[in-house]
Formats: structure tokens, sequence, C-alpha cells
């Protein structure tokens, strides 16, 4: 029988793992460009930017209206928000597979 | 506790009160061991392990009239949505936090989630959770006031629960649980209300809880029942 503590952190290794995927599944599900707005001859003009074998590719999306600006910056903030989370469970992963490796029932 | 996660706790809870959902919640489960702190703040009290599972109950019948989504209220602080088990429990996840919510289960049982259309979620039933209600206490968190169950029936419901647990670390952490809030209870001076809520259980749940205790080497408490 596991102890109290090891039980602890199996179960959290378990629900870290199961999160690891439902956040990939959810990243997956956005888009992967992100909003660029460049200034050309004094007007704005919106792109969707791609980083694709080390070069940096460009969509032209034209003018865009503030609604839509806001809408492509909400997703791009819940992108590097989803990003942050996977990196957050990955060292939370790492952390706890090392901590459970001991043989001891603790 | 971790600064990030109280954090976010706080937030969650802070949205849950300004939508009013939270006054018709209680908070169960091993979140409540940290909370109960103000409640002990006089006597020697140290808390047990918890885990990153926030469980809230929902007495039914909720008393909401208008329809609040929870997803939607919790939009912005990175939480996903995950489906439990066979039965697909709702879980609202974050890499801090799991928020879950249950229901009483009455009669032969449900084994399928409880739908709560007013919060736009479902809800795990479980057994004896009621037992949790009978008296709330009200503790303040943040400046936020949250419902919790009154440590004495913290304790003897997670006796009971400890019964019923397959693996034998969470038997063991429920017990752990109920026995330090037990042992605070008693240095707080609070043994009559403990014997009081005792008593009002069924003879079946008051000898269960005494067999228990005895066969954990904890004879004290189980005699201060008597």
């Amino acid at each position: 029988m596991k102890g109290v503590i090891k039980g602890a952190l199996s179960e959290e290794l378990n629900n870290s793992l199961r999160m690891k995927r439902r956040y990939a599944q959810e990243l997956s599900k956005l888009a992967k460009w992100c909003l660029v707005r460049k200034k050309i001859k004094g007007h704005y003009y919106y792109y969707f930017a791609q980083r694709r074998n080390g070069k940096v590719l460009y969509r032209y999306q034209g003018r865009l209206l503030p609604i839509e600006v806001k809408k492509q910056k909400t997703l791009q903030a819940k992108r590097a928000s989803y990003r942050e989370s996977l990196r957050k469970l990955d060292r939370q992963v790492k952390f706890l597979r090392s901590a459970l490796r001991g043989k001891q029932p603790v | 506790m971790e600064n990030s996660q109280y954090k976010l706790c706080a937030e969650v809870l802070k949205r849950l009160d300004s939508s009013g959902v939270l006054k018709h919640l209680v908070l169960v489960g091993s979140w409540c061991i940290p909370f109960y702190r103000e409640y002990f703040k006089d006597v020697e009290y140290v808390t047990s392990i918890t885990t990153r599972d926030i469980d809230l109950f929902v007495p039914l019948p909720l008393g909401i009239k208008n329809k609040i989504d929870i997803e939607e209220l919790l939009d912005g602080l990175g939480f996903v949505v995950d489906f439990k088990g066979s039965e697909g429990y709702i879980s609202l996840n974050h890499p801090e936090l799991i928020l879950e919510f249950l229901v009483t289960e009455r009669g032969a049982g449900l084994n399928k989630p409880y739908k709560l259309g007013q919060l736009g979620i479902n809800a795990q039933p479980l057994r004896f959770l009621n037992l949790l209600t009978k008296k709330l206490i009200n503790v303040k968190i943040k400046g936020i006031r949250i419902n919790l169950p009154h440590p004495a029936l913290f304790a003897l419901h997670k006796i009971i629960v400890s019964d019923r647990r397959r693996k034998g670390d969470k038997k063991s952490k429920d017990l752990d649980a109920a026995i330090r809030v037990m042992r605070a209870l008693i240095d707080k001076g609070e043994v009559d209300k403990l014997k009081f809520f005792f008593m009002g259980f069924t003879l079946k749940l008051r000898k269960k809880i005494i067999n228990i205790l005895k066969d954990n080497d904890q004879l004290d408490l189980a005699e201060s029942f008597v």
C-alpha cells in the first residue's frame, strides 16, 4: 500500500497527465497564426503571422474592425495561456515522477 | 498552500461570489482543512495534505433563478473543461486547481451525472453529503465569505466515507484529516458539539464511526462520544 503522501502525489500525477492531454487537445483547436499590425503609408493593415521551417510567413488580412482585432487578441491570449499551462504541467509531471521514484512507502 | 494557487482560488471564489452563486454552494473536501485555520485560530491546528481538487457541494433544490454559466464565468483564467470517468462528470481543470461539483446521492443512486442546468454543468452524486449541511460555518477568505460544513460534521463525515474508500492511502488520508480536526475540536473545548452532531446520526452510522475509530487505535476519541 502507498503511504498518504505518495498516494496524494500519485493522484496528482494522474491529474497532471490527464490535464496535459486536455490542454494539448484544446491548443490544437486554436489557430496557430498570430495577428500582426503593420503601418503602411499612415494606414494600419493586419496580417496573420506564423513561423514555418524557420521562416515567418504573413497572410494579408487587410483592415480589420476593432471587434475582429479584439477577438483575435483574445484567442492569442488564450493560446499563450494554454501553452503556459502545458509548460507548468510538464514541470509538475517531471517533479512528481522524480518524487515517486523512491521505493519506500511515505 | 502555494501563493499562485491561493490567488487563483480567491479569484474563482470572487467570481462565484459576484455572480451570486457562492452563497448557494458549500465547500467540502480536503480544501476545508486549510480554511478551518480561522475557526481554530486559538488552538494548535496542523493542516494535513490537500490535493488541488476543490469540491463544491450544491445543495438541492438550487435556489438560483437565472442561468449562470460557470464555464463562462471563469473565462480568461485558463480553465479547460474535462469529462471524468466513463460517466462524464464535468471538472474544470487548471494546473493549479481542479473544480468539481457534487450533489447528494439519494435512493438507489443515479450512477450518472446530475444535470445542473442553471449552472451549465453537471455534478457527481455522492452518498452522505447531506450530513455535512446540518450546520454550516462561514469563513472569510480574502474578504469573501464562504460556506463550510461545521468541523465536527466534516470530521464525522470523513470517518464514515473512509470506510467506503477502496484505496488504502485515501482511507488513511481521510482518517488522518478527521482525527486532526477532532483533536482540534477537543482542544477548543467543543466535545459537546461533536457529541451533539454524533447523536444526530442514525444508530448504524454511530456504530460505524465508533468501530472505525477503535480499529484505528483512536480509543480515546471513540470514548469521547460515550
